[in-house]
């Protein structure tokens, strides 16, 4: 792999987790395409299928998405956003009466396991693993921890974000809200 | 500290509601006893297990249970339990299976309930009487419009009779279309310290917080101008409860269709299948319900549907002090796949664990439950008064109305809340 490459990405992925949990997040949309595509499925605990019993097709993770991960996939996910979407919520996001954001949250995003996957002409797929501290009011405290599957596009300095696929490791959220920027 | 009486907790007019009936431990056992254990409760739509051998795991409060579609065609509702040494025998959200076999010893059930094999017994001389050691059966299980419902009570009204009214609304969307209705995909599940109540009260018809808690994205739409002009809150049968909007006689189509409008409005096909669907339903459900535009609904005690947004869910109490939500999305059957899909962008856009609505009545709930919880407010009860006295009888629709703002929706609720908890300690009380 190109070691270059992966000098240029990890401190695109440490910027984008730092402006995050520093709630500067006008800053954050513009480290997206405009095309964007930013999903989230949802995880469900899976029937195992006894015909793939003996092969790793029998523990596929994709099984627990159902159908979401196609592009055709009819079941719901989680959220299923564009640009426009987390505009909105950005947007909202510095109003006074939003009131999951006022007060806001004390976050931490710990990203790791950062792998370039493949790499296009103008593309590059990386995963990488978070681990989201998230703290508010007195001490409403929960964890998130998930994969993401981004697709980056290149940029002649750095990148922008042309796709997001977050996997969430719980099947029942164990907070009151998904809709944190992950 | 002795719980309160069910009178002490909530007030004849059930205008002033006690604290701790958000957080006790002890009313909370009264709940599983005197209602959860009483009451009909919302299982599954139909659709979700068409076939033989079709399952979904769900629980009964916090009772796990199998609903399965059993050889028979008929719906079978087990205990989700072995017989031998009670641990679970389906361990999946859904599927389709032969068999449930206990991982423990291979004890095997069919999938309505049976017992099938004992491995063991065959290495025994004594004969295993496999008859009476099937999974324990919900013994009442019934549909409305696709709706299962199961009920622990074997003396319980029909189901028919226990909706009562509330089958007049529940056709606005269940049977709603030529094609019927379908819920796709697995139950979005999420966590809310929480007592049950306070989402159940909410989907009851309180949609005039929507200004306020929501604000930050409603304030000042064309929507809340409607909704504070037309809307209103209905109590078809004490319990049960919705919140609509009844436009006008000879408002135009587009007026009255549904109600994604504001989202149906950006984009042109979604409108245009909005419109056709509105005279399919006319036809179907005639001219008044097709100038209803509804909002929430509840079916006592913890089902709940949010029509604009397509999504159905159950309040699973965990304690008196959490809940696990469950919503599902529901929509037209024959629906092309994009409507579909844009559909399915406006509830999980808004509601649902992502939803950016829904984020704010999980903190509304957590919130108040927060204030339920607090020591020295034995004397100072929340206040679920607003509008009492101003509900009447509406000509064109059945129950008892209330204006937008007007509480009826909750008072009833806990009035019927607290007149089960009563013949239930009654009833306790007799067998002492």
């Amino acid at each position: 792999m190109n070691s270059e490459l992966i000098m240029k990405v990890n401190p695109f992925y440490y910027r984008e987790a730092r402006l995050l949990d520093e709630r500067c997040y006008q800053q954050w949309l513009a480290l997206l395409s405009d095309k964007i595509e930013y999903t989230v499925p949802a995880r469900h605990v899976a029937q195992l299928d006894n015909a793939k019993r003996e092969t790793e097709a029998f523990l596929n993770r994709e099984q627990e998405f159902s159908n979401q991960l196609l592009e055709n996939g009819m079941e719901p996910p989680i959220r299923d956003e564009k640009y426009l979407h987390l505009m909105i919520r950005v947007m909202r996001s510095l109003k006074m009466i939003a009131w999951t954001e006022n007060p806001p949250a004390r976050t931490r995003r710990f990203v790791s396991n950062i792998e370039i996957v493949s790499e296009k002409e103008n593309t590059i797929d990386v995963y990488s693993n978070t681990l989201l501290y998230y703290s508010r009011h007195e001490h409403d405290n929960y964890l998130y921890s998930y994969q993401r599957q981004d697709v980056l596009e290149k940029q002649p300095t750095d990148f922008r974000l042309l796709k997001r696929v977050v996997l969430l490791d719980n099947v029942v959220i164990n907070s009151p809200s998904a809709g944190l920027f992950f | 500290m002795k719980t309160p009486l069910p009178q002490q907790l909530v007030n004849d007019d059930a205008s002033l509601i006690r604290r701790e009936v958000f957080t006790s431990t002890e009313i909370y056992q009264w709940e599983k006893q005197f209602i959860f254990a009483r009451s009909w409760l919302f299982l599954a739509h139909e659709s979700q297990i068409p076939n033989p051998g079709d399952y979904i795991t769900t629980y009964m409060c916090e009772t796990p249970v199998i609903v399965a579609r059993g050889e028979d065609k008929k719906i079978h509702v087990s205990l989700n339990s072995c017989s031998h040494r009670g641990l679970p025998v389906c361990r999946a959200d859904r599927g389709n299976a032969k068999r449930f076999i206990c991982p423990y010893h291979n004890w095997s059930y069919t999938v309505e309930g049976a017992l099938h094999t004992v491995p063991q017994e065959k290495k025994l001389t004594a004969p295993v009487d496999k008859t009476c050691l099937g999974l324990k059966q919900v013994p009442r299980i019934n549909s409305y419009c696709g709706l299962i419902f199961g009920s622990f009570n074997e003396e319980i009204e029909s189901l028919h009779d226990y909706l009562g009214d509330m089958r007049w609304y529940l056709d606005c969307m269940f049977d709603r279309y030529n094609s019927g209705v379908e819920v796709i995909g697995s139950a979005h599940k999420w966590r809310i310290n929480a007592n049950w109540k306070l989402p159940v009260e909410n989907q009851l018809g309180d949609v005039g917080h929507g200004p306020y808690l929501h604000g930050s994205l409603l304030k000042g739409t064309p929507q809340v101008d409607e909704l504070e002009t037309f809307g209103f809150n209905v109590v078809p049968k004490p319990g049960h409860g919705l919140a609509l909007r009844l436009m006008p006689e000879n408002s135009p189509v587009e007026k009255c269709m549904w109600g994604t409008d504001g989202m149906a409005a950006m984009d042109k096909e979604v409108n245009q299948y909005l419109i056709e669907k509105h005279r399919e339903v006319e036809e179907r459900l005639g001219k008044v319900r097709g100038r209803m535009k509804c909002l929430t609904y509840g079916v006592y005690p913890n089902f709940s549907f949010l029509w604009g947004n397509n999504t159905i869910r159950i309040t699973h109490p965990r304690g008196p002090s959490q809940i696990e939500y469950w919503s599902w999305w529901v929509v037209e059957k024959n629906a092309p796949d994009y409507i579909k899909r844009k559909l399915r962008e406006n509830y999980t856009f808004f509601f649902g664990p992502g939803g950016v609505l829904e984020q704010e009545d999980a903190e509304a709930w957590s919130q108040q439950h927060k204030g339920s919880a607090i020591d020295f407010m034995d004397s100072t009860p929340l206040y679920y008064g607003l509008g009492a006295g101003d509900e009447q009888k509406h000509t064109e629709i059945p129950g008892l109305t209330g204006s937008c703002f007007n509480e009826l929706y909750a008072r009833e609720f806990y009035k019927k809340w607290r007149s089960d908890i009563e013949k239930g300690l009654h009833a306790q009380g007799l067998q002492k």
